[in-house]
């Protein structure tokens, strides 16, 4: 059977900063499932362009070797009939939906595909039902949480049909249950035959795939080590104990009530995790304690509001210098230069020093909106809204170490995340729900638990490893 | 107690600005009709100050049945300072009856295309312009402008957020508000355009990634005229050749 994609030899190098992909040679034929991983940074997004054709027809730069999608070059090839063989899932939900509704971003590629109206009218319902959309048909896609927007992203490309389907990191931003669906879903479109290439960090979700082909890509491009140091705190003033307390608090968006009566208290030195379903508030809960968000109720610490500085879910929004040291000092009139070293060694940016931050990865780029905040020592700690997002294994464990410095040092950390591996490694778990705080309690005591994961429908994956806890 | 934080939640502000506009009669109005009584509306500067006063009464009028005339008072109510500066300057060195036609002749412009632009989404201009014969990737473009333009207030304030999550910038909450809020549009202006022309790229790359290029596209939606919609578009169309008609003539 001719392979639906063929990869020789492909490497490419951006004009602005050089790094890129290394060269890769890989396959897919009609039905395969392929996972492609790596460490951040090693060019699993810019691979996935190019095995679209977005490089090099809107990317400049370096491109060697070839891509054959469906046995047509892509350098030779429009990129409207690319786009017909292979649809892209980008890393970014939110960057990638175009239209007022999630209804016209489905209707948006159908259109393209010069499909009748009959036919687009019978996709977009398919695709409606099979992703859940219905209660948010008519909804402004800017409007819904992280996780709704990346299940209308995949539905947008999904309903186009493609033979090749590109997904950068398609996991991330969903929770358990809806991981898991969207796994199933792949596997069936992978049956239909449908070649499907995933991008993931998340790979424990595909490991019951049959017949999955891993391709590892190396270490990043640049040539530089990106390695975090170790960091347990050293450089951070340390806070007197202290207490934050959430009493009642209800927030509306547009009208719609998200947070309910939610009431909870964590204290200083603590790392607490929070943990929920797509759309249940977590980011409207994190914004609020962090100032941005109104609300009704009382949040408070003994010494007034809380200061707790926030990494957004899309860290790309607090990004906009030209340097990543530029980025870390902007508005800062003293800088700390141990404490500023410190932050770069223990979040592995050193290397990234003088790189424009919009050039690095996803993980890269939330390590450094982290140290924008970091640098500035919140008083009372810091609120990481899905900080695993596009971070390989070694990252993911150096965030725990530096929660760990910063509990270490007074400070609170707050996660929200649907990453269960990294929630296992709190010391207190929140288990948020539609009405409020289902659960609350140590990690180790909640995993024995099914029934407040069941009443949220929460799908908690058999891998998931909590320490101190005996299989 | 009432949390800190300033200005309008950014998601819930979309989606309060998008059941404001479903709630109006005219979203239900044709967009190539609502541009019409638009651009008729915008001929009546042509006017003298007593028949101004009238097309301005009559355009309160259509807004009031709109349920849009609070929106498009809260919208010459921001260049309440322009519009008062002109009239004085007006009256002072010309006369009281000039400045009182130069100032409706603004209010009149300030709000002529609330109706069109308040309940006409993206899409149907993009249609309305299709129609109108311009190529769909300028349509597209223009309509992605369009839905840009009411996310500028969000994104402005997302920008603002981005910089009081991390510390670097605080809510003014001073007399000298008027002042810092002058210094946020220098120190924010690059970022702001860094942000705008970043989102730009990953519409556009979004949008080729799902074949926008094509040329076989084939429009899912088309516009059609009602009864309501003719009625409205003679209207319009009568309106504005008399005015042109009584200015030639």
């Amino acid at each position: 059977m001719a392979a639906s994609v063929c990869a020789e030899q492909v490497a490419f190098r951006y004009p602005q900063h050089g790094y890129g992909l290394a060269p890769v040679s890989l396959t897919a034929r009609s039905g395969e499932r392929v996972l492609i991983t790596g460490p951040s940074g090693c060019g699993k997004s810019t691979l996935a362009r190019c095995l679209t054709g977005l490089i090099p027809h809107l990317y400049r730069g370096e491109l060697h070797g070839a891509v054959w999608l469906d046995g047509l070059r892509t350098t030779e090839t429009p990129l409207w009939r690319l786009a017909e063989r292979a649809g892209m899932v980008f890393q970014n939900p939110a960057a990638q939906l175009l239209a007022t509704s999630v209804e016209e971003e489905l209707i948006f590629g159908l259109e393209n595909l010069g499909l009748p109206p009959a036919t687009i009218r019978e996709r977009l319902e398919a695709a409606v039902a099979q992703f859940g959309l219905e209660p948010l048909r008519q909804r402004a896609p800017q409007t819904l949480s992280g996780g709704e927007q990346q299940k209308v992203a995949l539905a947008a490309i999904m309903a186009r049909r493609p033979p090749v389907l590109v997904l950068d990191e398609p996991l991330s931003m969903l929770d358990g249950t809806a991981a898991a669906t969207l796994v199933t879903e792949m596997a069936a479109l992978a049956r239909a035959g449908t070649a499907v290439m995933v991008c993931e960090h998340r790979a424990e979700y595909l490991s019951e795939w049959p017949e999955l082909r891993t391709v590892r890509l190396g270490e990043p491009t640049n040539q530089r080590v990106n390695r975090a140091e170790n960091w347990h705190g050293e450089g951070l003033a340390s806070r007197p104990p202290f207490t934050l307390t959430v009493e009642g608090v209800t927030v509306r968006l547009g009208g719609r009530p998200v947070l309910r009566e939610l009431s909870f208290s964590a204290r200083g030195g603590e790392f607490l995790a929070i943990v929920g379903r797509n759309g249940v508030g977590k980011t409207t809960l994190l914004r609020a304690l962090a100032g941005l968000q109104k609300y009704e109720g009382h949040i408070a610490v003994e010494d007034g509001r809380p200061v707790l500085g926030l990494v957004f879910q899309n860290a790309e929004l607090q990004l906009f210098n030209a340097s990543v040291r530029e980025e870390l000092r902007y508005r800062l009139p003293v800088v700390d230069e141990t404490f500023y070293a410190y932050l770069l060694a223990g979040l592995g940016l050193t290397p990234y020093e003088t790189t424009p931050p919009l050039l690095l990865s996803e993980g890269e780029k939330k390590r450094v909106a982290l140290a924008t905040v970091l640098l500035r020592q919140p008083r009372d700690g810091v609120l990481l809204d899905e900080p695993s997002l596009g971070q390989d294994a070694a990252h993911k464990a150096m965030l725990v170490r530096l929660a760990r410095g910063l509990t270490a040092a007074g400070r609170l950390v707050v996660v929200t995340t649907h990453d269960l591996a990294l929630a296992a490694q709190a010391d207190r778990l929140l288990l948020l729900g539609p009405e409020g705080t289902t659960a609350a309690g140590p990690p180790a005591q909640l995993f024995r638990d099914p029934a407040p994961w069941a009443r949220l429908g929460l799908w908690v994956p058999p891998w998931i490893q909590v320490p101190g806890v005996a299989d | 107690m009432k949390s800190p934080a300033r200005g309008k939640a950014r998601r819930g502000a979309v989606a309060t600005r998008l059941a404001t506009v479903a709630d109006s009669p005219l979203r239900q109005v044709d967009p190539r009709v609502k541009l019409a009584l638009s651009l008729g509306f915008s001929l009546t500067v042509m006017l003298p100050l007593a028949q101004i006063a009238a097309a301005l009464a009559l355009y309160a009028l259509l807004l009031l049945w709109g349920r849009l005339l609070p929106l498009a008072a809260r919208q010459v109510w921001r260049l309440k300072w322009v519009l008062l500066a002109i009239f004085v300057v007006d009256w002072l060195f010309v006369s009281l009856e000039l400045a009182a036609t130069i100032t409706l002749r603004l209010t009149l412009l300030a709000g002529t295309f609330t109706l069109f632009f308040a309940t006409t989404t993206p899409g149907e201009l993009r249609l309305a312009l299709e129609w109108l014969h311009v190529p769909y990737r300028y349509a597209f473009s223009v309509s992605l402008a369009f839905q840009s333009l009411t996310l500028l207030e969000e994104e402005w304030h997302a920008l603002r957020e981005a910089q009081q999550a991390r510390g670097a910038w605080s809510p003014p909450a001073s007399w000298r508000v008027l002042l810092a809020q002058l210094g946020d549009w220098v120190a924010l202006s690059v970022p702001a355009a860094v942000m705008t022309t970043r989102r730009a790229w990953a519409m556009t790359e979004a949008a080729y990634a799902r074949g926008f290029d094509s040329p076989h596209r084939r429009p899912y939606r088309r516009l059609t005229l009602t009864r309501l919609d003719w009625g409205l578009l003679a209207l319009a169309v009568a309106g504005g050749a008399l005015l042109l008609v009584w200015r030639l003539v």
